[in-house]
């Protein structure tokens, strides 16, 4: 029995060291180095590979365009994780409730944008978004009502948002929702028996009971938010609003398959990490002390 | 060719790794000896769609005969292409054969994932044109790919539309602008193109046209130009355009560009020999109303184009055959067979000349059935096409292109500012990089 | 799995109990409603694109369905002599597997998390986690290179083997784990002379079948919709999973105009196979397994 946790470990272990470590050591061992090239460069032995030191770090943080990505991103974070989140606990809880009709049928629905490969996001955005060809904006023409233009400027948060909430909700929705299904029901039974009212319900027992959910979620949705990659791409080709550094993994692919340069990227990628790393864990070590002094309590 | 001996005089491990790099070729080093004579079976990534059946008629024809074995990997085009290569080149998985842009091959040659074919490839030169054939060999005396198709740039326009509102064809830039206004003052809506950030090849082709040489050596230093005169006139003149509101500022390839081209609301685009098929695409509904003409001249006097795509095949230096993979890329765009095949099943513009007016180019495209010596007057232009000039990280210029243009075209702001840019960004990575730039 | 699937039918659903009174609780269904409402409309555009032919898709009101379905799906299927249903082959292979796979290691590990404690959990757990911290896009290029070393690149294994372990299977079983298996449950086992494997297989298992079709379920839909590694680690087309597939079909170079209706015909049917599999996962959450599990 002492040594069962770490039999139970050891598949995640070995894997996390082959697929995880092993390459994340490789991309920072990459992040020191850089290519020297010699004379025209062309032909075979005109490139070589020697240490950087922290050159590819220093570059990454005075370009500039790292920490532009970074704040456009916050600002995008701050739309996208509470609208995200809330509706995905709001539904979760509806979901829960008794005598709702159609359950099966939203929850499918709700979860279904998730399901939609990025290849057609693109197209699909496109049709949605671009005036001449949206049915909204004909919609609100019919209306003579002016059609913002949502790939620019403070819109182009909007759009970008509810791409992200748009795909994203179904999945955490289905997270909270799971966690509620565990609970037992007899918690709720005697809750019932005391008298309480389904919101009271919802607010005194089941969003405390799920909470180890809420903050997976939204721990996961900090580092996708930071990491966010997929939404600017998918609205670049629509608009010239949107760099192809826009947010900081944006600035990383760039590097590594457009510029070729994967030293530069993998000082960038390791920078976002580490950001990764402060704000999240950061947050998880302080939602784990708030649950502990209430466990104490 | 003197710069490339002082390369091989000042670096003499790059003078070692050239000639054994062609030694290699002719099949006298390495494992390439022994294999030739028995089957040999390659790898060969290419995006081009029906490929696999062109590649058919080599495995039933001369590769039969050669027991020389083709099989090809279906690919997705663009830059991240070349990363792919890069990548399994790293690994040395690299294929036998690649289909690569023109402009990308600098690159793959610096990273010498590319063989120098020049030995193999026989008398392959004398089918195509100078300015298109010297892309392959990047100023030295190596052949790195064989052309296999070309984009000429032309001037593509709603002949009905220009007809309707009374538009002369222009002939040079000046009448262009001209007719761009006069477009606007007749029908506000409307707007006779746009200026798109998101393709810089497009760009670069029209800058091509205006004498620009972005990338150009000397002894062992590049020259990087890429905000030279030429390509500063280019620039002031589409921003001019941009910022007068003559012209719209909004990117192609979006369902909101297809739907102007479709229904009029755009009545021109310059593009290359390839635009029919996209054409057919973004605006079926005005099929048989486009007419096409050469590019408008910088001076009435000219007769030059740019070009915007194209690509060539090349033998990879972790191929085990390369004299045999060679032997495949000369057939695939120099034979009459393949080059037909290749028209009919990929669409294609051929890069070899005597194939531009045979076969397959007899009768104009569907789309432009309208316009009977549709491909005569292509093969006419094409033959106008300016060299280019290439350098080892266009993807990097390019980037840095559609990023700043992108910027400047919504702003409407300073085209040459943006340009300046363009070449900032391309000098400081070569510069970091270690290459000797002179600007 | 069998025996699994067996013993949680056996247990009856006492989920919420019988309601007493059959009235539609409205605001919940409205608030649904309005969500499935805002989630569908887009993927209705998917829909109503896939039955409009080339000629309709760019040139007809965007809501407006078309008439060109019958001949998308018969161009999508002798397109390059039906590489397309081998495309979605490969998909169902990598998700399957992977997914599956990767339910397995994240059901050890949440429950080892979970049930025991022993020096250095946490810490082994917060390594785990911050393997998500490292862009996935920086690591495809290493992992290609590695599996390079092996020489297993261009392969199925490429594909599936690097997936299987995922830090959010880890921590979501974990979680569910924590809060479906009771302490003195596992505790009762040891006690009836079970060894741990024993325990964990037969008692904790079906308790965390909800959360576990949960993590098969995101497994499945991240894998399906995987694009970087597999474009990464394939040379063969034959072995692209769909995103790739549709991706050469969209990127043919500038002398083929992009396909865009059988790509989004592709991605419409590409969709199917994930809505069966969750109204087949669905099922699972609806059964109140601990309830079932501590009574027995």
């Amino acid at each position: 029995m002492r040594n069962a946790p770490y039999g139970f470990l050891l598949p995640p272990a070995v894997l996390f060291v082959l697929f995880f470590a092993l390459p994340i050591g490789y991309a920072v061992w990459l992040s020191f180095r850089k290519v020297r090239v010699s004379g025209l460069g062309l032909g075979s032995g005109a490139r070589t590979e020697v240490w950087a030191g922290l050159q590819n770090y220093t570059e990454a943080l005075t370009g500039g365009e790292l920490l532009h990505g970074a704040l456009r991103v916050l600002g995008y974070g701050c739309i996208v994780v509470p609208v995200m989140l809330g509706l995905a606990l709001l539904f979760a809880l509806m979901l829960d409730t008794e005598k709702v009709r159609l359950a099966s049928f939203t929850r499918l629905t709700i979860f279904l944008p998730y399901a939609v490969p990025g290849v057609v996001a693109a197209l699909l955005w496109g049709f949605l978004y671009l005036p001449d060809v949206s049915p909204f904006s004909y919609l609100l023409g019919e209306l003579h009502l002016p059609w913002p233009d949502l790939l620019d400027g403070g819109p182009l948060y909007l759009a970008l948002s509810n791409i992200a909430v748009w795909g994203g909700t179904g999945f955490n929705m289905i997270v909270i929702y799971t966690a509620l299904r565990a609970v037992p029901a007899e918690v709720y039974e005697a809750a019932k028996l005391d008298g309480c009212s389904p919101l009271q319900i919802a607010l005194r027992i089941k969003i405390p009971m799920v909470a180890p959910s809420l903050v997976l979620t939204f721990f996961f949705s900090i580092i996708a938010t930071l990491q966010v990659f997929n939404e600017p791409t998918t609205l670049k080709p629509l608009t010239n609003s949107v760099s192809t550094t826009w947010s900081p993994l944006m600035k990383v692919y760039q590097d590594a398959f457009g510029r070729g340069d994967i030293h530069a990227a993998a000082a960038e990628a390791v920078l976002v990490a580490l950001a990764t790393l402060v704000l999240s864990f950061g947050f998880l070590r302080a939602a784990n002390r708030r649950s502990r002094q209430e466990g104490a309590r | 060719m003197p710069n490339t001996k002082r390369v091989r005089l000042v670096a003499t491990s790059v003078a070692v790794a050239l000639g054994a790099g062609a030694l290699a070729g002719c099949g006298s080093s390495g494992g390439d000896s022994g294999t030739d004579s028995g089957p040999v079976s390659l790898t060969y990534w290419s995006w081009a769609p029906g490929m696999d059946k062109v590649v058919d008629l080599w495995n039933e024809g001369p590769g039969k005969k050669e027991r020389i074995t083709v099989t090809v990997k279906k690919q997705a085009s663009g830059d991240t292409l070349v990363t792919k290569i890069l990548t399994a080149h790293k690994a040395k998985k690299a294929p036998d054969l690649v289909q690569a842009e023109y402009q990308a091959l600098p690159t793959l040659v610096s990273n010498d994932a590319l063989a120098d074919i020049s030995k193999d490839v026989g008398d392959a030169k004398g089918r195509f044109a100078e300015g298109v054939w010297q892309q392959t060999t990047l100023g030295t005396d190596a052949v790195y790919a064989v052309p296999q198709d070309i984009g000429p740039m032309m001037f593509y326009y709603r002949a009905d539309l220009f007809e309707k509102y009374g538009l002369e064809v222009p002939t040079t830039w000046d009448e262009f602008a001209q007719t761009a206004r006069d477009l606007k003052k007749k029908d506000p809506d409307k707007a006779l193109t746009t200026f798109s950030a998101n393709d810089s090849g497009l760009f670069a082709g029209l800058a091509q046209q205006a004498g620009a040489r972005w990338w150009t050596t000397s002894g062992d230093r590049w020259k990087v130009a890429v905000d030279d005169a030429a390509t500063r006139k280019v620039a002031t003149f589409w921003g001019g355009l941009v910022k007068e509101g003559a012209i719209d500022n909004q990117p192609m390839y979006t369902p909101a560009w297809n739907k102007a081209l479709n229904t009029g609301k755009q009545i021109a685009w310059v593009s290359a020999v390839w635009a029919p098929g996209t054409l057919t695409t973004a605006a079926p509904d005005t099929q048989g109303k486009w007419a096409m003409a050469p590019l408008p001249q910088w001076s009435a006097s000219e007769n030059v184009t740019g070009s915007w795509g194209g690509s060539s095949t090349a033998v990879t230096t972790d191929s085990r055959h390369k004299a045999a993979a060679a032997k495949f890329a000369a057939w695939l765009n120099t034979d009459g067979t393949a080059l037909n095949a290749l028209a009919k099943e990929s669409g294609i513009y051929p890069a070899s000349t005597s194939a531009q007016l045979s076969g397959a180019f007899l009768n104009p495209p569907e789309y432009f059935a309208n316009q009977a010596d549709f491909y005569t007057r292509a093969a006419e232009i094409a033959k106008t096409t300016a060299p280019s000039a290439w350098g080892p990280n266009v993807n990097v210029a390019y980037t840095s292109f559609k990023d700043a243009f992108g910027a400047a075209a919504k702003n409407r702001s300073d085209f040459v500012a943006a340009l300046n840019t363009v070449q900032e960004d391309t000098v400081a990575d070569m510069e970091k990089q270690g290459f000797e730039v002179v600007r | 799995m069998n025996a699994l699937a067996a013993r949680t039918n056996t247990t009856p659903g006492t989920a919420q109990g019988p309601p007493p009174r059959r009235r539609t609780a409205l605001v919940p269904t409205v608030t649904l409603l309005l969500g499935a409402l805002y989630c569908l409309l887009p993927v209705a555009w998917v829909v109503i694109a896939a039955t409009k032919s080339g000629r309709e898709l760019f040139s007809t009101f965007t809501f407006l369905p078309g008439s060109g379905f019958a001949d998308n799906l018969r161009d999508l299927n002798t397109y390059r002599d039906g590489v397309y249903w081998r495309w979605m082959g490969n998909s169902a292979l990598y998700a399957g597997l992977g997914a599956l796979l990767s339910t397995a290691v994240s059901a050890c590990g949440g429950y080892a998390l979970a049930v025991y404690r022993f020096r250095g959990r946490e810490t082994v757990f917060n390594i785990l986690l911050a393997g998500v911290l490292m862009p996935p896009v920086i690591l495809a290029v290493p992992q290609y290179l590695l599996l390079a070393e092996a020489d297993l690149t261009d392969s199925y294994v490429s594909v599936l083997l690097p997936l299987v372990l995922s830090p959010y299977g880890v921590y979501l079983s974990r979680i569910y784990a924590a809060a479906a298996v009771p302490a003195d449950v596992v505790e009762a086992g040891r006690m009836d002379g079970a060894g741990e494997w024993r325990i964990f297989t037969r008692v904790a298992l079906p308790m965390m079948v909800p959360g576990l079709v949960t993590v098969f379920l995101f497994q499945f839909v991240a894998v399906w919709n995987n694009f970087l590694l597999p474009y990464i680690m394939l040379s063969d087309d034959e072995k692209f999973p769909i995103t790739l597939g549709l991706y050469t079909l969209l990127e043919q170079g500038a002398n083929t105009p992009a396909l865009y209706t059988l790509v989004i015909t592709g991605a419409f049917l590409a969709v199917v196979p994930l809505i069966a599999l969750f109204l087949v996962v669905q099922r699972f959450w609806s059964l109140d397994l601990l309830s079932g599990a501590v009574k027995s």
